[in-house]
């Protein structure tokens, strides 16, 4: 009898890697009930410690599922493992909550990305861009810069990628004490350059390398 | 080719033959020649739930040599398109069928000119019907919607597995292996043991041969005197749970609603979707008959496969 080995905690509960937290709890308690003692098609199919056994993964999957900041990082995993093919499409309808909404937003996703590639097409943008890109670190203004050339509004961004207005202002003013934990500003990092339609990676590397330069500098000070 | 279809389940009185019976004829109408085959041996009253009397020839006759074929001993019934090939004379011993004489009847089923061959099997996981069963590589199960009928239609599907990869490991010579194997089966106990996790200890090379092996049969579910009080979603939980931890393909084919009138047909002995054709069960019928002529896979079945 197969069990749950070789599942990833989507696969346990059925549901895909784009999955809202309302999804998430429904797929987790339809999950729950079926593997549960009482359950008429289960019952006699596990001895108490398939059971247990079973249960404890399904709990664990809702727990880390549910967790945004768990799930970046879970999510991450599956990337790095190679068990998904890649986040970056997922990830981004990844947080938005009900079917209405995700439709309404993939409509002003493709709305926004066709007005940001039609400004690029501007010389000054282009300019700025390529500018910001080829710096070895990089910061919030820079990003901030680029985002006002496009003509895009912070909020606009939070609606597509679901990530909080205050945290995407975090990161445009520097304020690195209040970002998240390094994977899940990862990928916050990831989302805001793809809408921008600027290189993710570059993005990635070139921030973390500002945070580690203004962690150093404090320690100097410190001392 | 004949689509040949087992009707099995593990405990008795679940609507094995009632079943047979119904579907057997509801596919006759669609014009399509049928054979209903009793192997439920030694209890066989398949004859009845048609409004026949038992019929002189049947299996007794190919089995004593009175017939030079298997095929000569098929009946017509009152339904055009529709045949039976009845046990009921057979001596009184046949339930403890010979093992040549078995796979002498499994082999002539096999070549049985007809377009559906419906099988009506006995209760429990006894051998013979275990072989019947696998004769073919779809079959039928049926269960009710009781935790007692749930428990044994597991251990049906568990019991048809092991002896799937009994006879696979004796033309294979696994012999050593089965013989190690046993001996652990033996020590598990109760528990309905896990033949492939034994197997697979034993033998972990041959691991995707027996699970290619199992995977190439398919079980079709259906939930017999379905009560309205009971959860609707329970077949496909039920198949999805068998999809998901049995290594066979699963497919749900839909409940038949309880109606108590079904005793009434018995006793009459007149088919129930005969006496009783508008009823909600006979309509449960007539689903399942179109799932299994289509085969077209249930939304949920297709779902699974994705």
């Amino acid at each position: 009898m197969k069990k749950f080995d070789g599942l990833n905690y989507y696969e346990i509960l059925k549901i895909p890697m784009t999955s809202s937290y309302f999804e998430i709890k429904r797929a987790y308690k339809d999950t729950l009930s079926l593997y549960n003692e009482d359950s008429i098609v289960t019952y006699s199919l596990f001895s108490n410690e398939e059971r247990d056994k079973i249960i404890e993964d399904i709990q664990n999957a809702f727990s880390t599922l549910t967790d945004d900041q768990k799930r970046a990082a879970y999510d991450q995993m599956l990337v790095d493992s190679g068990q998904v093919e890649t986040s970056i499409p997922s990830r981004e309808k990844q947080y938005t909550s009900t079917p209405l909404s995700s439709t309404h937003a993939s409509v002003n996703e493709s709305h926004l990305y066709s007005r940001v590639k039609e400004k690029f097409l501007t010389e000054d943008v282009k300019t700025l861009s390529d500018e910001i890109l080829l710096k070895e670190r990089l910061s919030g203004d820079d990003l901030k810069k680029l985002r006002k050339a496009v003509d895009v509004k912070i909020q606009e961004i939070q609606n597509i990628t679901k990530i909080r207005t205050s945290v995407l202002k975090a990161i445009e003013e520097n304020r690195f004490e209040e970002l998240p934990p390094d994977t899940y500003l990862r990928s916050f990092l990831r989302s805001y350059a793809k809408i921008l339609q600027i290189n993710p990676q570059k993005v990635i590397d070139g921030y973390f390398k500002t945070i580690s330069l203004d962690k150093k500098t404090n320690d100097l000070d410190s001392k | 080719m004949a689509e040949i279809y087992p009707i099995g389940g593990g405990k008795g009185g679940v609507g094995k033959s009632f079943i047979t019976a119904s579907l057997g004829t509801l596919i006759a109408k669609w014009g399509k020649k049928v054979v209903l085959i009793d192997l439920d041996l030694g209890a066989s009253n398949l004859h009845t739930l048609l409004g026949m009397k038992s019929p002189k020839i049947g299996l007794n006759s190919f089995l004593n040599k009175t017939v030079k074929n298997l095929e000569s001993t098929a009946v017509p019934t009152m339904i055009p398109n529709l045949f039976l090939i009845s046990s009921f004379h057979c001596y009184m011993e046949i339930a403890n069928l010979f093992y040549a004489q078995k796979l002498k009847i499994i082999d002539a089923i096999k070549k049985l000119p007809f377009d559906y061959i419906l099988l009506d099997l006995g209760p429990g996981t006894n051998f013979n019907t275990l072989d019947f069963f696998l004769t073919s590589k779809e079959g039928i199960l049926i269960c009710t919607p009781e935790p007692t009928s749930i428990e044994n239609s597991f251990r049906f599907i568990k019991t048809v597995y092991f002896r799937k990869l009994k006879q696979m490991m004796k033309k294979n010579t696994f012999d050593s292996l089965f013989k190690n194997t046993s001996s652990d089966l033996k020590r598990s106990g109760n528990n309905p043991p896990d033949i492939i996790e034994i197997v697979l200890k034993h033998a972990p090379e041959k691991e995707e041969f027996l699970r290619n092996k199992l995977s190439e049969f398919k079980f079709k579910l259906i939930f017999n005197q379905f009560r309205n009080n009971i959860d609707a979603t329970l077949g496909d939980q039920f198949e999805s749970i068998c999809n998901r931890h049995f290594y066979s393909i699963f497919q749900f084919l839909g409940n038949i609603s309880y109606d108590s009138r079904i005793h009434d047909a018995i006793f009459s002995k007149i088919l129930y979707i005969h006496k009783y054709p508008h009823t909600q069960s006979a309509a449960d019928l007539k689903k399942i008959t179109a799932q299994i002529m289509s085969k077209i896979p249930s939304a949920s079945f297709a779902k699974d496969m994705l």
